[in-house]
C-alpha cells in the first residue's frame, strides 16, 4: 500500500496492473480548481437525437466548495450533452437538513442544471432524513422507495438500503418481473460490490438482492457509499457503478487487490453521465477538472 | 437462513383472556406463517412459547397505541402540499415533533419494549448474530455507527448523525412495524424510531450479544 499511495501521490494510479484494457485511474489532486483552470469536458459519447441520456450523481450534499466545482462541470457537460434527468445514489445532503442546507447542498450548486429543466430522482443514504421524499426536486413522491419510467425502453429502481425491510424487497422483486422495459436500472445507496476500505461490499444487502438482479435481466447497477468512482468488471455479468464521488472524496481508499475494479478513480470528485441507445448503454466518467477518467458500452444482458 | 426463524401467529389475547377466566385458555393453533392481512403491526416471528407470544402480543399493543397516537397527531396537522418547500416540510417536522414529545411527556424506557418484551428481543437478535456470519452482520451493523451516544427516551435523534444500516435478517427476524417507525441500532442498543418525529420512542440498552 506504501508504493501505491506514493504513486497516488503523483497523481497516477495504477488499478489493476494485469487487466487487459486501460484499467487506470488518473487522479487530479482535490487542490482547488479555480473556473477558469476548469477544462470543459470532451465527453465521448455518440450524443445522438432521440437516444435517452441521463446523469449519475452520489454523496454529494457538503456544501463545499468542491462539491460546487463538480457541480459546474456538470452544468458544463450538460451544455453539450442534454442529460434529461440525475439519479441520485444518497447522502444527498450531509448533517443539518433545515431549509438553508437544502439551498446551499442542493439547489444552490445545481441551480444551473434545474433552471435549465434537469429533473433529479432522488434514493436515500445512511445521512438522509426521510422527510427528504416530500421534496419535491427529488421526485420521490413521498415514497421511500419507488420507480419510474422514462421511456418504454428504460425503467429506474430507487431503493432505501439502509432499511431493506421484506416488504420493500418483495415489492423490487415484484416490479422487476412486471417490467417490460429492456434496460432495468436499479440505484441505491449501499454498494452490493465495491472495493472500498472504508465499507466495501454490502454483503447481506448483496445475498438478498443479487439474485433478483440475475434472474431479472438486469445489466447495470448504480450505488455509492464509498467516496469515490468505481466501475466493477461484470460480477455474475452485471457491472456494478459506485458513483459516490459528488462531494466528499475519500482519497486512496480503492483496495487495489480486491480484483473486481475494472476502473476507479479515488483521487477526485467525479459524476458519470449515459446514453442509452437500443441495447447499448455508452457511458463517461468525468472528473471535476472535466477529466473523462472512465468511458465505455455496456450491451445489455439478453432477456431469459 | 439456517437460523432464521419461520413464522407465526402471536397468541393475542390469551393473558387478557386468562384473566378474566377461571378456566385456563385454550391457546390458538400455531402456524408457521402470519396471515397476510395481519397489519404490519401484528405480524411476528416464530416460533415463540407461549410466554413469549404474549411478551410480544403486549408489545404489539403498546405499539399499536403508540401508532394510533401517532396517526392522531399527524391528522391534525396542516396537510403538507405535493409541492411542500423545504421550510414547510420543516416546519410539519418538528411541530409533529413537539406534539409526540408532549403527549408522551411522561413516556420511560420499557414503555413499549416491555420487560417482558426485551428478553424475547434478545434472545430472537442473539439467534441472527450467533449464525456462521454473526460477526459480518454486527460489522454492517457498527458501521458509521454513533457508538457511545448517550439514549433517553423522547431525544431527537441528532440530525448529524447517519442511521445504522439493518440487515435483511434483522428484520426478516424482528416483529414487523408501520410506516414510520423504524428499528436502528445506537452501538449494541437497538432503538424503535420514529421516523417522522425523529424522535426514539423507546430503546432496548445492550440488545446485541456482546
Amino acid at each position: 500500500m506504501h508504493s501505491r499511495h506514493a504513486i497516488a501521490a503523483l497523481g497516477l494510479v495504477l488499478l489493476i496492473p494485469s487487466a487487459a484494457c486501460r484499467d487506470v485511474s488518473v487522479g487530479y489532486g482535490s487542490e482547488r480548481v479555480a473556473a477558469e483552470q476548469q477544462q470543459p469536458a470532451t465527453v465521448a459519447l455518440p450524443n445522438k437525437a432521440g437516444t435517452y441520456k441521463f446523469g449519475v450523481l452520489g454523496d454529494f450534499g457538503t456544501g463545499s466548495r468542491e462539491q460546487y466545482e463538480l457541480a459546474r462541470q456538470m452544468a458544463s457537460v450538460h451544455g453539450r450533452f442534454k442529460f434529461e434527468h440525475v439519479i441520485l445514489v444518497g447522502d444527498n445532503l450531509y448533517g443539518s437538513e433545515r431549509p438553508q442546507d437544502f439551498k446551499k447542498k442542493f439547489e444552490e450548486p445545481y441551480k444551473p442544471l434545474l433552471d435549465a429543466g434537469v429533473k433529479f430522482y432522488a434514493s436515500l443514504g445512511n445521512h438522509d432524513a426521510r422527510e427528504q421524499r416530500f421534496y419535491k426536486p427529488f421526485n420521490m413522491e413521498g415514497k421511500l422507495y419507488y420507480t419510474f419510467n422514462p421511456n418504454p425502453e428504460v425503467r429506474f429502481f430507487a431503493l432505501e438500503s439502509t432499511y431493506p425491510e421484506p416488504e420493500q424487497m418483495k415489492w423490487f422483486e415484484d416490479e422487476l418481473k412486471k417490467s417490460t422495459s429492456k434496460w432495468k436500472i436499479p440505484f441505491f445507496h449501499h454498494p452490493l460490490y465495491s472495493s472500498g476500505e472504508r465499507h466495501g461490499s454490502d454483503i447481506r444487502l448483496r445475498k438478498v438482492i443479487e439474485p433478483m438482479l440475475l434472474a431479472n435481466n438486469v445489466s447495470v447497477v448504480f450505488t455509492g457509499h464509498d467516496h469515490f468512482y468505481e466501475r466493477t468488471k461484470p460480477q455474475n455479468g452485471i457491472t456494478y457503478f459506485v458513483v459516490g464521488s459528488g462531494g466528499k472524496l475519500r482519497q486512496g481508499n480503492i483496495d487495489t487487490e480486491s480484483g473486481i475494479t475494472a476502473r476507479g478513480l479515488d483521487t477526485d470528485l467525479a459524476f458519470l453521465v449515459a446514453e442509452i441507445d437500443g441495447d447499448q448503454l455508452t457511458f463517461n466518467t468525468i472528473s471535476r477538472t472535466g477529466a473523462v477518467v472512465d468511458s465505455g458500452v455496456i450491451t445489455r444482458r439478453p432477456a431469459k | 437462513m439456517g437460523t432464521q426463524i419461520a413464522r407465526s401467529v402471536v397468541l393475542f389475547g390469551v393473558l387478557v383472556a386468562a384473566g378474566c377466566n377461571r378456566e385456563v385458555p385454550k391457546p390458538p393453533p400455531e402456524t408457521t406463517k402470519s396471515p397476510e392481512s395481519a397489519p404490519s403491526t401484528e405480524r411476528v416471528v416464530g416460533p415463540l412459547s407461549e410466554a413469549d407470544a404474549a411478551a410480544l402480543a403486549t408489545m404489539n399493543d403498546r405499539l399499536k397505541a403508540y401508532v394510533e397516537a401517532h396517526k392522531k397527531i399527524e391528522e391534525g396537522l396542516p396537510k403538507m402540499s405535493k409541492e411542500a418547500s423545504p421550510e414547510e416540510i420543516d416546519k410539519n417536522q418538528r411541530a409533529f415533533e413537539l406534539q409526540v414529545r408532549e403527549a408522551r411527556k411522561d413516556a420511560k424506557q420499557g414503555d413499549i419494549f416491555g420487560p417482558e418484551a426485551q428478553p424475547v428481543i434478545k434472545r430472537l437478535l442473539a439467534s441472527v448474530f450467533a449464525g456462521p456470519e454473526g460477526k459480518e452482520l454486527l460489522a454492517s451493523i457498527l458501521d458509521e455507527n454513533p457508538v457511545g451516544m448517550k439514549l433517553s427516551v423522547n431525544m431527537r435523534y441528532p440530525d448529524s448523525v447517519p442511521i445504522s444500516t439493518v440487515p435483511p435478517e434483522v428484520l426478516q427476524t424482528l416483529p414487523r412495524l408501520s410506516e414510520d417507525m423504524e428499528y436502528r441500532f445506537i452501538g449494541r442498543h437497538l432503538i424503535l424510531l420514529d421516523s417522522h418525529a425523529h424522535v426514539v420512542a423507546d430503546f432496548i440498552p445492550d440488545a446485541i450479544p456482546g
